[in-house]
This record gives structure tokens, C-alpha cells and sequence, in this order.
């Protein structure tokens, strides 16, 4: 096992040097790890601990639009702009006579990284604050999150004198290379270890009790807010630290990295691959990421049609996604025992029930707190 | 303590293969069957989205597209061999336009790619075209200020539909006082810029300008603002779904053609049927094409068109850029007997003659922009145009509006910037740009 | 300035009006059977595609009406029997089906109709405008959608509050195991209540086509409109949707008058965002009895 993933790695870190760097599908590559990161923050939030968010993109679109418009400004400056000013092209459409005073700071990258890791684990952390300490969750958490999601993309789209607004912002040196490819396939590892650790220790099981009941964790003296506060800045960095990856890689950013489509298609590939797993993120992004590149062209409108069978597949007959639905199953084959596979199934109907709790919504009396 | 950390070892390794596998298996497979399907086919590419909020219209460039395709090929094709479309669906979303150009360029190898609709769709992928020296042709008007060796241009610039439109606003229709409507990006911005340029050439007066946001379709607070501007005349720069929404609550609101025309660059027959003809009666659009020019071409055009797309299909000059685009590119393979960028671009493209519906049309020698003709439209309650004006001549394609910039020309003809370009990119790049000499 | 304020003002009322138009239908299924459906814009796409079928064939808007609400009642009645029943009890996973089940209808419309903008015309009774006050006629139109609106939410108050049928729906709201002891088909109940909801998305889509543009995009601008509404308002409670509607589409057009379209539209989402911060519940958030 430990041999196949260091092949494994050996073959996402070889393929370069074997293909050659201008190849496209070097670019999906770095693309798909940007997008498996993603995943897995997403998986963090609801996998574990039950906080759907249709917002996750905005701490995505925000680390991706500082390291661009830190990329953009710099080459501007080596590259003259097709105007022939020094500053970028989308300013001076939008009547800018040079680059504003308060994005000077940008000029350097590593400031710039280091806004795009900081201000949206800051945001996550303000949002989280007013959000969990109120105790909104559940469908309400999801639908705000929405809201903050479509302001950010208003935002973007109206303030395009410094953000590009509807055409986003490309035309910049990117990193594309095989170091950068080494460097992102590290920081896959390492937020895979993170997420490992987190979710195995002491807090994981918090957290997952959090989810399948707020209220009995609530009982037992666990601070319910500050473990949903603490795990939504934890997925936020890895977010940013996706989005400031995938900008610099893929060279071209718009407001649609930032919005609540881009989101959901996040929570498909979580909920494919399999949600509160750790594989499931990285085998979703992969696989949906890549049966669309593969088969949008051959298809075309029916992709999407695909597509939303895809998501009704999911949550009607695999809820538990393609990695929980095999360790079921291996589970099944190990147990043996007739006996042993029915409390099994028991207690995973138990399970069920008290899973996925509508939380939010009143439904029923009991639920009155 | 080794157990669990064996275990974690095990896990860990099992799920960056599981994905690695998974991931990256199928592309090899797909690469082979591609690599099969070469034969003696000249591969075009064509780049316009088929899903997502842009298909409305770029749907029907890319079946102008396919229509000139099958007719080439059904007269013998290129050099002999058939052409083969290589169609790729970029969903409406900018990253996905640089990714399939990619694709286009380094997997598939065309001799050139068909389009793009949007400013933001094309300034994704120039970079591209640039960085791998691929030809693309964008059948689009657009704002102007740019050229790119890569990149033909068979849309119109604005001195193409402004120059003349603003001035006949102001002479003929004897309105000076423009209020401006566009929706929130950089087509509607950089023309709104040039029409107030002209505005104040000509001696007309701007006395508002108000943008909305992309898909708005509640016009009201607008119209309310038209009303108390004083103004005679609305020029128009929203697209889109925008275009129907507010012709039609204009009308509501009680304005009529006859007080308060609406005058714009962008409006077609398409969105026209889609808003019905009684709400765009009397109103102008200038275009080069109008599918009720009157010519043996044209005719033909519509005709075919209709034949296989159906009778109640409409034809816009967007579409009938993108049709005889792909006939300048069979042409200019024809001309050079290569399908290499560079022939195409220092040979074959530049100085490439048809007669398009609207007319004589040319790509320039110089700024590989096309030579159009400039006409106004009246919408008719037909739902088509009455061109109530025609230039006497084809009109020279300005890459640079003179009037705001008037030190900038592109020329790739120039020895100079032959010789510049001529050197890797690496050294000497100056993307998306003119060369600054 | 004062007529040009008024004008504003009641343009407000009509955006009211439209946003109540589009939000109810989704009001009604979240407040009831506590599903968000994420396909309601897509809903009201197909009701306006239908009230375009309807027009090619002769009809108008007023025939397109009650076909409207009939054949989106009856996709709701496929997509609840299809789908959501299997999935009542987990709310975030509905949310995702019914994602699902949106892009379906949109690929499958257009596919149908192809992708160019469809042609909804106005019936001939309503086209014309009326000078009340203020500096801009008002048009015939939007007083229509006014009524619209105002029957739409009467005819669902008397549904739920006097028949006999919104009695059980209340009963479910308030304890459903309770309601199922008493004798009361709580599935049923759901089923009936999803198709109505529908059904009023149908007839938004009716209604607005004639003065929107119609294509298999359209849903989605209406749908993030239609969450704002319910979600500002508050659900459980009826009155949630007008005040909802009337704050969000009052501020939307006087902040769009005082500054642009776009800030006006970003100034009421962030309003938004604080106002559900400050009640978690909305505005006429559901108080449950202890």
C-alpha cells in the first residue's frame, strides 16, 4: 500500500518530466490538485461536521484574486500593456491613470500570499463568529452563505477598476512548470496529513459528534460554536491556499472562481467521492474534473444532463459516495457473520436517523430548543 | 503506537493512488483514439459555448460555422482534403475557453480555431494563441484597442458603426441630447467612452449614462431616470437577455419610437423575435449586416441557412462574420497549401478577399481587422431591418480609435515588427498588444 | 424631484410585486414540508416556456395562467414522487438533489426549444399605460402583476387558514409524528403542498414572461431573488414573504435611483446578510411554542 501511493505520487511527479511541460494535461493536473484541496476543505465543513456552506468559493475567489492581481501588477510593470502603461490593462479601460495607492503593497508577492492565505481565514473567522454564535445552521447557514457568496461576485463585477470585473483577470506570467507541480503536490500531502490528524484526534471526534447531534454534544460541555468556528477557519485557509495555487497555475481567474455555482460543484465532488472520508474529496474531484474534460466535448448538452443524474444518483442511492459505499461493502465481506451483519446494519439504520438531522428548520415538536 | 501509524501509512497511500489512477488513466485512452481518428482531414477548431448563459447566442455561430464547413467540403473541401470540425463546448466560463484552447492547439494540432463571442472570452485565450502561435478568427464587433499577430478580427470596430452612426443620430434624426444604456463589462464601457468621444466631436450632448448589472432584467428605475434626463435619444450597449427585458418595459412605460428612439450597435433580428417586433418597431440599429440586405449572396445565405436550421431561424451579423471567416480561412490554406501558423498569418489570411452577404469583404493587410460596410437599421414590424442608410464604400477597420488614441496603429508588415516577432517569444513578448516601436 | 420620487416609488411597489410573484411558491414548500428547492427557478423557466407554447398556439396570459400552474404542479408532483420523498429528513441533501434536478429541466428545455431567447408577448387588454401620479405613466401591466401578487397570497392564506386541507397542513407543521397518530397522511400532506408550490412557481413564470426575457438561463436570477425574499421575511409565517418582498424591492429601487443598478443591488444583499445575522430566523421567523 504505502509503495502504491509513492508510486502514485512518483507518477503525478514524473508526468512532466516524461510528457514534457506543454502539455494540457499538466495544466488539468495542477488544476485537478487545486481543485481536490477545495474538496477536502469542503469535506471538513460538512463531512465532519455538518456545516453545509454554498459559500466556500468566496475564501477560494479571494486567495485567487490576490495572487493574480499581485502577479498582474508585477508583470504589467516588466510588460507594458497594450495602452502602453505600466499598470494593468483593466485600469485603464476603466479610466484608472495609474495603479491606486492602496494595492501598491501588492507589488510584492509574498505580501500578496500571504493576504490571500490571512484575510480570508479572518473572514471565515468573522463570519463564523456571527454566524455559529447565533446559532444559524443547517439550511439557513447554507442559504447565507449563498448571500455572501453572490455580494462577493456583485462586488467583483461592479468594482472592476480593480478587479477586472466580468472578464477577470488574465494575461499574467503564471507558474506553470514542474516545480510548481512538486510544490502543489506537497501542499496536497501536507493539508491530506493536516486533515488526517485533525479528524482522527480528539477534536475529530467532537466535531463528528457535533454533527450527528449538536444539542447532546451541547450537553456533554463541548463549546458547540467555537469547534464550528475553529473548523470553518481550518477549511478557509485550505481554500485560500487552493485558490492562491490554482491563480498562479492556471493564469486566468474570474468572478465565477468566487461564486455559488462553483461551490456546489465543490459539495458533488465531495458527496461523489465520498463525504467524511478522506479519499473521497481527492477520488470526486478527479473523477468528475476529469469525466468532464473528457466527455463535455463529446457530449455537449448532455453532460449536463449527466451531470444533474449525477447529483440525484448521489444523494437518493450513494449517499455515503463510491469511498463509503466500498468500505461498507468491505466491511460487509470482512464481518462474516450473519449475526455481525446484522447489528452492523442496525446500528447504521440508528445511524440514519439520527444523521442529517434537519437543523434550522422546525419540523417537528420535539426539535423546539 | 506502530500499528496506527502502519494503518495511517496504508490509508493514506491507498487514496493518492485511488486517485491518481483514476484521474489521469482515461486521458491516455482518449489520446490514442484522437491520434486514430487523424487522416486526410484538415482539423478546424471551433470554440464556442454550447451550455451556460452565452449559448443563446454563440449557438448560432458555431452553426454559421458548421453550415460554411459542410458547404466546403461538399465542393471538394481544401487542398483536396475535407475539413474536419474539432468542436469543443467552453460552457460559457472564461477558464474553460483558455483550457479548451489549449487542448485545441497542443492535442488536437488545428490549423486554426474558429471563435469566441465575448471580450472576456478572447482576451482568455490570446494569451494562448500568443504563447504557442495558433491563428484564431473572432467573428465579433467589439471595442477595439487591440491587435494581435494571432488573432483575425472579422467583426466590426467601432469606427465602423459609430463613426457614421453618431454623426446621422445627430444630422438626420436631429437629436443631440444621448442618454446611455449599457450593461456592466468592457464592451458597453469602452464604447460608451468612444460614442461621448463623438459626442463631443459631432456636438452632441451626453446628459446620462447608467449601467446594469449583466442578466438585469428590471429596467424601471432606469427608464424612470431616462425620463426626467431631458433626453432625445437612448443609446443602447446591454446584451443579452437585457436587451429584450428592456425594450419591452420601455415600451410599457409609454415611450414610443417616435419621442424616444433607442439607437445601438449590438441589437439583431435574434433578439428582436425573441422580444416580438411591436416592441422594436422604429428603433436603429447600425451593423454591417442586416438579413434584409439585398443581394444575390445574401439571399443564398438566409436561404441555406433556413434549410438546415429551419424556417423560422434568424440571421445576425455576428453569424454572418462567423460564416464567411471560415471561407477567408479555407481560402487562405487553399493560397499558401499549408496549414502552418505562420504561412497563414504573414500569407495566407492577410489581404484574403469574399463576397459576404452583406458585400466585398476584406481582411487587412496590415492590422488583421476586415474591411466592412457600415448600414443603419429601422426595425420594421416584420421583425428585420429597413437600411435607411448604406456607406458608398467598405470602410477600413481603425484596431486604435483615432480620436482617443491617436499614436497608435498596428502594422504587421512593418520589416521591423516582422523581425521583432520573428524572435522567440520568451524574448520579445509583448502579448495581446501592438508593438510599440 | 418629488414626482420623480413617487414614480420610484411606485415602480417599487411593482418589484414588490414580482418578487412576491416569484418567492411564494418557494415560501410555501420551505415553510411547510422544510425543503429549499434549489430548482424553483427553474420552475418558473418552465412556466414561462409553457406560457410561450400557449402563445404560439393563440392564447395569452391569461389562458397561460391556470396551464401554467397545472403542468409545473405536475412536474412538482414527478419531482416530489421521484425524489424528494425518499429524502424528507435530510434537508442539505435536498437541497442538492433539487440542484440536480434544476440542471436537468434546463438541459431538457433546452433541448426542446434550443438556446436562443424565447418570444412571450403581453395580452393586447394590458398594453397600454395609466398616468396616476408621479412623473412616469404607469403601466397597465404592472398593475396586473400588482393583483397578481395580492390574489396569489390571499388565495394561499385561504388555503392554508380557512379550508380544511390547510388545517392538516398546519397540523403537520406544527408536530408531524402527532398529525400521523391522529390520522392524518402526513406524505400526502407533503405531496399535495409540494405540487401547489410548484404549481405557483408556474404561474410566476406566466406572469413575468411578458415583461422579462425567457431562456433556459433565466431561473436562476429568479431564484437567488425568491431566497433573499424568504429568506429576509422569514419562514413559517405567510406575512414573511410581502414584507420580505417590500423591503428588498422598496430598497432595491430607491438605492438603485439615489446610486446605480448594481450598488443597489449589493447594498440590499448586504443588508441581507446583516438583517439574518440580527434575526436568525427572519423577520416573521417562526416562534415554536414550547
Amino acid at each position: 500500500m504505502l509503495l502504491l501511493g509513492a508510486a502514485v505520487v512518483a507518477v503525478i511527479g514524473g508526468f512532466p518530466v516524461v510528457a514534457g511541460t506543454d502539455s494540457y494535461i499538466l495544466l488539468l493536473l495542477g488544476k485537478f490538485l487545486c481543485y481536490a484541496i477545495f474538496a477536502l476543505s469542503i469535506d471538513l465543513i460538512w463531512g465532519f461536521t455538518g456545516i453545509l456552506s454554498l459559500g466556500q468559493a468566496v475564501y477560494f475567489g479571494i486567495g485567487a484574486y490576490f495572487v493574480a492581481l499581485s502577479l498582474k501588477i508585477n508583470y504589467a510593470l516588466d510588460h507594458p500593456t497594450r495602452y502602453g502603461n505600466k499598470f494593468p490593462d483593466f485600469m485603464e479601460w476603466n479610466g484608472l491613470k495609474a495603479l491606486p495607492h492602496f494595492m501598491e503593497p501588492l507589488v510584492s508577492t509574498p505580501f500578496a500570499v500571504a493576504c490571500a492565505l490571512i484575510v480570508p481565514t479572518a473572514l471565515a473567522f468573522i463570519f463564523g463568529v456571527i454566524t455559529f454564535k447565533r446559532h444559524i445552521y443547517g439550511v439557513y447557514c447554507a442559504v447565507i452563505t449563498l448571500a455572501e457568496s453572490l455580494i462577493l461576485q456583485e462586488f467583483i463585477i461592479e468594482y472592476q477598476a480593480y478587479t477586472g470585473g466580468f472578464n477577470g483577470i488574465t494575461d499574467y506570467s503564471n507558474y506553470l512548470g514542474i516545480p510548481f507541480l512538486w510544490f502543489m503536490l506537497a501542499v496536497t500531502i501536507a493539508f491530506f496529513l493536516i486533515a488526517r490528524v485533525l479528524t482522527h484526534s480528539r477534536i475529530g471526534t467532537v466535531l463528528k459528534s457535533i454533527r450527528d447531534n449538536d444539542l447532546r454534544a451541547q450537553f456533554m460541555g463541548y463549546n458547540v460554536a467555537n469547534y464550528r468556528i475553529f473548523v470553518f477557519c481550518v477549511s478557509a485557509f485550505m481554500s485560500a491556499a487552493a485558490g492562491a495555487m490554482y491563480a498562479a497555475w492556471v493564469g486566468i481567474i474570474s468572478y465565477l472562481d468566487t461564486g455559488p455555482v462553483f461551490s456546489v460543484e465543490g459539495v458533488i465532488w465531495t458527496a461523489v467521492g465520498g463525504r467524511a472520508t478522506l479519499i473521497g474529496p481527492f477520488l470526486g474531484a478527479f473523477l468528475v474534473k476529469g469525466l468532464e474534460f473528457l466527455l463535455s466535448g463529446v457530449l455537449a448538452a448532455f453532460w449536463q444532463l449527466l451531470v444533474g443524474l449525477l447529483f440525484i444518483f448521489v444523494v437518493l442511492v450513494m449517499p455515503d459516495g463510491i469511498v463509503g459505499s466500498i468500505a461498507h461493502w468491505l466491511r460487509r465481506h470482512r464481518k462474516g457473520t450473519l449475526t455481525q451483519l446484522r447489528e452492523e446494519q442496525d446500528l447504521l439504520a440508528h445511524d440514519r436517523e439520527h444523521d442529517w438531522q434537519p437543523a434550522g428548520v422546525p419540523r417537528s415538536g420535539e426539535e423546539s430548543v | 503506537m506502530t500499528m496506527r501509524r502502519r494503518k495511517f501509512l496504508k490509508s493514506s497511500a491507498a487514496t493518492l493512488g485511488a486517485w491518481t489512477l483514476g484521474g489521469t488513466a482515461p486521458y491516455y485512452f482518449m489520446r490514442n483514439i484522437a491520434k486514430a481518428a487523424e487522416g486526410d482531414t484538415i482539423k478546424v477548431g471551433i470554440l464556442h459555448s454550447l451550455s451556460g448563459t452565452i449559448a443563446i447566442i454563440e449557438t448560432s455561430l458555431h452553426n454559421a460555422e458548421l453550415l460554411a464547413i459542410e458547404e466546403i467540403n461538399a465542393k471538394g473541401g481544401v487542398l483536396g482534403k475535407k475539413i474536419q470540425p474539432i468542436v469543443e463546448d467552453p460552457q460559457s466560463v472564461v477558464q474553460v475557453f483558455a483550457e479548451k484552447a489549449k487542448k485545441l492547439l497542443l492535442e488536437d494540432k488545428v490549423a486554426a480555431v474558429l471563435g469566441c463571442y465575448t471580450s472576456a472570452s478572447r482576451q482568455s485565450v490570446l494569451p494562448i494563441f500568443e504563447q504557442y502561435n495558433g491563428v484564431l478568427l473572432y467573428p465579433t464587433l467589439y471595442e477595439a484597442q487591440e491587435c494581435s499577430k494571432n488573432c483575425f478580427y472579422t467583426g466590426a470596430v467601432p469606427n465602423q458603426q459609430l463613426d457614421d452612426f453618431v454623426p446621422w443620430i445627430i444630422n438626420t434624426l436631429k437629436r443631440k441630447k444621448f442618454y446611455m444604456v449599457g450593461s456592466n463589462y468592457i464592451y458597453p464601457k469602452e464604447t460608451n467612452r468612444e460614442v461621448k468621444a463623438l459626442l463631443e466631436k459631432h456636438g452632441g450632448q451626453n446628459v446620462g449614462e447608467e449601467y446594469a448589472p449583466l442578466g438585469h432584467t428590471e429596467f424601471s428605475t432606469i427608464i424612470n431616470n431616462i425620463s426626467g434626463s431631458g433626453a432625445e435619444v437612448v443609446f443602447s450597449d446591454l446584451v443579452g437577455d437585457s436587451i429584450v427585458a428592456f425594450y419591452k418595459q420601455f415600451k410599457q412605460f409609454g415611450f414610443t419610437a417616435d419621442d424616444l428612439p433607442i439607437c445601438t450597435p449590438i441589437t439583431t433580428e435574434q433578439e428582436i423575435a425573441a422580444m416580438g417586433p411591436e416592441n422594436a418597431e422604429g428603433h436603429y440599429t447600425s451593423f454591417n449586416y442586416f438579413q434584409s440586405v439585398d443581394s444575390p449572396e445574401n439571399k443564398s445565405f438566409v436561404e441555406r441557412y433556413k434549410a438546415k436550421y429551419g424556417k423560422d431561424a434568424v440571421t445576425n451579423a455576428v453569424m454572418e462574420a462567423a460564416y464567411f471567416q471560415t471561407y477567408f480561412l479555407a481560402h487562405a490554406i487553399e493560397k499558401v497549401k499549408s496549414t502552418e501558423a505562420d504561412a497563414l498569418i504573414y500569407e495566407g489570411l492577410p489581404g484574403q478577399e469574399f463576397q459576404a452577404p452583406q458585400g466585398k469583404v476584406k481582411i487587412d493587410e496590415q492590422n488583421h481587422h476586415t474591411w466592412l460596410w457600415a448600414r443603419i437599421g429601422k426595425a420594421n414590424p416584420q421583425g428585420q431591418f429597413d437600411v435607411v442608410w448604406k456607406s458608398e464604400n467598405w470602410i477600413r477597420p481603425q484596431p486604435w480609435v483615432p480620436y482617443l488614441y491617436p499614436d497608435k496603429t498596428c502594422n504587421f508588415t512593418d520589416q521591423r515588427v516582422k523581425e521583432r516577432l520573428s524572435k522567440p517569444w520568451s524574448v520579445e513578448k509583448n502579448r495581446s498588444g501592438t508593438i510599440n516601436l | 424631484m418629488t414626482q420623480a420620487l413617487i414614480s420610484q416609488i411606485l415602480i417599487g411597489v411593482s418589484v414588490t410585486a414580482i418578487l412576491v410573484i416569484s418567492a411564494i411558491g418557494l415560501a410555501v414548500i420551505f415553510g411547510v414540508a422544510g425543503v429549499i428547492n434549489m430548482a424553483h427557478g427553474q420552475f418558473i423557466m418552465v412556466g414561462a416556456y409553457t406560457a410561450a407554447v400557449i402563445g404560439k398556439m393563440g392564447g395569452n396570459t391569461f389562458v397561460a395562467i391556470p396551464v401554467s400552474f397545472v403542468v409545473v404542479a405536475l412536474l412538482g408532483l414527478a419531482v416530489e414522487r421521484g425524489v424528494i420523498r425518499w429524502i424528507y429528513d435530510r434537508p442539505l441533501e435536498t437541497l442538492l438533489a433539487t440542484w440536480g434536478v434544476g440542471i436537468i429541466l434546463e438541459v431538457v428545455m433546452k433541448l426542446i426549444f434550443g438556446p436562443e431567447l424565447y418570444y412571450v408577448g403581453a395580452p393586447k387588454v394590458l398594453a397600454g399605460s395609466v398616468h396616476l401620479v408621479g412623473r412616469l405613466p404607469y403601466p397597465y401591466y404592472r398593475l396586473f402583476l400588482i393583483v397578481v401578487a395580492i390574489l396569489m397570497v390571499a388565495a394561499t392564506f385561504y388555503l392554508i387558514f380557512r379550508t380544511d386541507f390547510g388545517l392538516k397542513v398546519r397540523a403537520v407543521r406544527r408536530n408531524r409524528a402527532m398529525s400521523g397518530c391522529l390520522g392524518i397522511d402526513t406524505a400526502k400532506i407533503d405531496m399535495m403542498i409540494f405540487m401547489f408550490g410548484s404549481g405557483l412557481a408556474g404561474i410566476a413564470g406566466a406572469v413575468l414572461a411578458p415583461i422579462k426575457s425567457v431562456s433556459t438561463t433565466m431561473g436562476f436570477r429568479y431564484a437567488v431573488d425568491s431566497y433573499m425574499t424568504i429568506v429576509l421575511g422569514g419562514v413559517g409565517n405567510l406575512w414573511g414573504v410581502p414584507t420580505g418582498g417590500g423591503l428588498i424591492g422598496e430598497g432595491e429601487t430607491l438605492l438603485a435611483y439615489k446610486f446605480n443598478s448594481v450598488i443597489g443591488e449589493l447594498l440590499v444583499f448586504i443588508f441581507i446578510v446583516i438583517a439574518i445575522r440580527v434575526f436568525p430566523r427572519g423577520i416573521f421567523g417562526y416562534q415554536e411554542r414550547r
